[in-house]
């Protein structure tokens, strides 16, 4: 829908051939007195490239990649800028353990917390995509059965995981 | 015979298989129906039928002044007991539905001899309009995919945690009413894309009037549909239904919005409504270019002519934009709205915004204790809508992606997202359970038409092993199903504890567990107001941190300096200045603003970590933003912030330690602890010996929540 600015290689193609175009664009008149009565328009193999709509599936994981992003806290990341990985002394020996999730409080993460757990989600819904693959009728039967059992264990693994970091994130979950 | 007799006696209650599913559908949203309103009960049963939080103490205020002068007077009213002394125009600073609402609620109620209180109204005025979120839930899901998506997605937000936590029993904010207005303008809206009607344009369009009137996010709605018929003109999806819904959405809805007069010329002046308008010149160009192709029958001169319009209409749509900003006509984004472009742009410029704790970004524990399962079923739903792309489901995907964009940068918009999520994550749950039922329910004879075509060998040999996989199809589609409902019922677990441990909490009655394991109530706040309503002149004015302001006014009965509504910096600042001063500088600004008392929330003897001390390093920073006399380096020592002996000595002197702590030296608040032992910051205090000079102390709670000083007349000449 975008209009064609190349009334350059227009004037050139006109000035080639003048006679077998006539044009109704008053710009590409102009053009053709102003500069280009004295000035001789250079020979130039450019092409605009052409811009086509992307396919839906393209978009798809496009979306996917910004809902992983948004899903592990990125902006939380950016602004509050926590550590990657917390650290505790321990009180016994001295030594510095990592701590891996931020206690305490519902609404806080480490970076390395947030993006698993968003690798979590994301696995979740891809295998709930497989199993749909899995389902279609015009595939091998092999494709969709290995289609099947990967969608399955996606988010077989994918909910015990999550499960297993919240609770331990909130102590007194579901209790 | 007995069969026949038995089978005679229920034929008028044998149904056919429409009416069937008629009856379940019927039945299943009247059971949502219920679900939606009794989940959000819990604190009224825990506690009382009471208003929580501070915004809603406001719109309790003005709807009980709207049901006693009726509206003109709340139209017109000037509130002098709030911000002394600049009081507030309260009929052109708020957003007028939710307390119209419930004010019409009252009156039908009053009408039909039932002689409930206004405040019983106000407290289930949220639940309700969370039911009726689930009816349009139905009719939307319907709209974009099909019946059993639309039970599915009533289902999922009847109980989202991201909902309730906005909408449960006495949280009376605008919120409750509008995201039911929010869903049901969208709902509107897609109709009248699908069908082209008129009537449902306007439907949308007075749909749209009522998400204006009843909050400030109508702002999402004004631009979120413009990008989206931005989008359905890029993928060639132009048409005539979408000029007709379009138009008749903006210029009625535009209409309409300048009739709440806190919105005003908002649609023409300001620079977040511009989006709509610019797509609405597009459009008129999109038609018009359609109107001449229609009558040129030669392409060339009609590529010509596209080109030439086309440019045209961009450059003085660029020229008027840009005429417009320079001369100041159409304003900026503000500042809470551009902040969700740019998130770091509140934590440096304007950090009143960026104080409120609602308004920090989200971290994935949000997401996942607000969503739970639909954090899955969110991407699945996206791919089961890109696959089947219409006009509607390209609409939910926009929806959706912006809405958790934004729920990301801000914690509070994540209510926004969640009637997104629901639907999408309805569709996902649909799509799948009908592809497994589909599988469970096919029949054998498949298999058997198969053998008997037998065109070639792979093909026969492939549908015998279909035949044999039969079976083991069905028991695997089976077991898929029983997984699929034990994750829902999970979710369901989830939603409902989430509610009663986190979400029913009413802020202004604190609960914690006793030693014993019993529930101690503390009830600190509305004693304090109560005594401030009680014991003090009427006249008096109250100075406390801002956050309390509504809860004064309303219950204390009294004026108050600044409340929630942050409409003057300054002013805060003020207060904000006096607060973190040595107490004579304090006292200059008290008396300047003709305080009679000053109320502070303190959490050392209970541990409740929400009091003004841990606030206080926010005072300091919005106070030094306007004063630059208050630095917040003077009450931190090595960028820490404390309160012990190892204080910075101006925070061991300001005024607000001073009435936080007054006496507190002598209180044995733990076993084991010494004496003036703070429970909130775990230390023991420094400076324990405070004498106050021109406060004293009035009232302190049972609890030591809230203590109230009364400021003493200057001395006399001596």
């Amino acid at each position: 829908m975008a209009p064609k600015a190349d009334t350059q290689s227009a004037g050139a193609v006109a000035a080639a051939d003048a006679s077998s175009q006539f044009s109704m664009d008053p710009l590409f008149h102009i053009l053709k007195v102003v500069p280009y009565s004295f000035l001789r328009a250079p020979r130039l193999r450019l092409k605009i490239p052409s811009v086509s709509l992307p396919s839906a599936m393209t978009v798809f994981s496009l979306v996917l990649l910004t809902y992983f992003m948004v899903v592990s806290g990125f902006v939380y990341d950016v602004i509050v800028e926590p550590p990657g990985i917390g650290s505790t002394q321990d009180p016994a020996t001295g030594a510095v353990r990592p701590v891996v999730f931020l206690p305490g409080r519902v609404n806080g993460q480490y970076i390395i917390e947030g993006l698993s757990s968003g690798f979590m989600f994301v696995l979740g819904g891809i295998g709930i995509v497989l199993l749909d693959l899995a389902l279609d009728k015009n595939r091998a039967r092999s494709v969709k059965v290995s289609y099947a059992i990967a969608g399955i264990s996606s988010v077989v693994i994918a909910y015990v995981m999550t499960t297993l970091f919240i609770r331990i994130k909130i102590p007194g979950y579901l209790r | 015979m007995s069969n026949s007799y038995t089978s005679d006696i229920l034929k008028p209650f044998k149904l056919k298989t429409k009416q069937q599913e008629l009856l379940i559908r019927v039945s299943i949203l009247c059971l949502v129906y219920i679900l939606a309103f009794i989940t959000r009960l819990f604190s009224v049963l825990r506690y009382e039928s009471m208003i929580h939080e501070f915004d809603p103490y406001f719109n309790y205020r003005t709807t009980l002044y709207l049901t006693q002068h009726g509206f003109y007077d709340f139209w017109n009213w000037f509130d002098y007991e709030s911000w002394y002394p600049l009081g507030r125009i309260v009929g052109g600073t708020l957003y007028p539905g939710l307390m119209v609402t419930a004010a019409l609620i009252y009156r039908l109620l009053h009408f039909l001899r039932f002689a409930v209180h206004i405040r019983e109204v106000c407290v289930l005025t949220a639940p309700f309009f969370a039911s009726n979120t689930t009816l349009v839930a139905y009719f939307f899901g319907k709209e974009i995919w099909d019946s059993g998506a639309g039970l599915v997605a009533a289902i999922l937000i009847a109980v989202c945690p991201g909902y309730i936590s906005r909408s449960v029993a006495g949280s009376y904010d605008n919120e409750g009413v509008a995201i039911f207005a929010l869903l049901f303008t969208f709902y509107l809206f897609v109709k009248a894309v699908n069908t082209g009607s008129l009537a449902w344009g306007l439907a949308s369009a007075f749909g749209y009037f009522y998400m204006v009137s009843a909050w400030g996010g109508y702002v999402f709605i004004i631009n979120l549909i413009p990008l989206y018929v931005l989008v359905l003109l890029i993928t060639g999806r132009y048409s005539m239904r979408l000029y007709v819904a379009y138009n008749c959405l903006y210029i009625l809805g535009m209409l309409l919005a300048m009739q709440i007069r806190f919105v005003g010329f908002q649609h023409v002046q300001s620079g977040e409504h511009m989006a709509a308008m610019g797509v609405f010149f597009l459009m008129q160009v999109f038609y018009f270019l359609d109107w001449v192709k229609h009558m040129l029958s030669d392409t060339k001169l009609f590529q010509e002519f596209l080109r030439i319009t086309v440019t045209c209409a961009v450059a003085v749509g660029g020229i008027a934009l840009g005429v417009g900003m320079a001369s100041g006509y159409i304003s900026p984004w503000t500042g809470r709205f551009y902040s969700l472009l740019d998130p770091t742009y509140a934590k440096d410029h304007i950090p009143i915004i960026a104080s409120v704790s609602e308004h920090q970004p989200t971290a994935w524990s949000s997401f996942m204790f607000d969503f739970h399962i639909l954090l899955f079923l969110f991407p699945a739903g996206l791919y089961f809508c890109f696959k089947r792309l219409s006009d509607a489901t390209i609409f939910i995907v926009m929806y959706g992606l912006t809405s958790m964009y934004f729920a990301g940068v801000m914690v509070r918009l994540i209510l926004v997202a969640t009637p997104a999520v629901c639907l999408i994550s309805a569709i996902a749950v649909s799509a799948t359970v009908k592809n497994l039922t589909v599988l469970l329910r096919s029949k054998t004879k498949v298999a058997q038409i198969g053998s008997t075509k037998g065109t070639s060998s792979a093909k026969a040999s492939s549908k015998a092993s279909l035949d044999q996989s039969q079976p083991f199809q069905k028991n695997g589609a089976m077991a898929l199903l029983f997984g699929a409902f034990y994750l829902l019922s999970r979710y369901a677990t989830h939603c409902t504890w989430v509610t009663s441990e986190a979400y029913s909490s009413p802020s202004i009655v604190l609960a914690a567990r006793g030693a014993h394991g019993n529930r101690v109530i503390f009830d600190d706040y509305r004693e304090a107001y109560f005594w401030l309503r009680q014991n003090t002149p009427l006249d008096a004015k109250v100075m406390s941190w801002w956050d309390y302001g509504y809860q004064i006014t309303a219950m204390g009965n009294r004026t108050v300096i600044v409340d929630n509504n942050t409409w003057n910096n300054t002013h805060i600042a003020t207060v904000g200045r006096a607060m973190s001063s040595y107490e004579d500088e304090a006292y200059e600004i008290i008396r300047s603003l003709d305080v009679d008392y000053v109320l502070v929330v303190f959490g050392g003897v209970t541990g409740y970590s929400s009091d003004d001390i841990n606030k206080f390093l926010w005072m300091v920073r919005i106070g030094g933003g306007v004063f630059p006399v208050i630095k917040e380096p003077d009450y931190l020592v090595n960028g820490e912030y404390r309160v012990d002996k190892g204080a910075a000595p101006k925070m061991l002197n300001c005024l607000m330690y001073k009435l936080s702590y007054y006496r507190f030296g002598e209180m044995m608040t733990e076993y084991g602890k010494p004496p003036g032992y703070d429970r909130a910051r775990g230390v023991e205090i420094g400076n324990k010996d405070i004498k106050l000079e021109h406060l004293e102390e009035a009232f302190t709670t049972s609890n030591w929540i809230v203590r109230i000083y009364k400021v003493k007349p200057p001395n006399n000449r001596w």
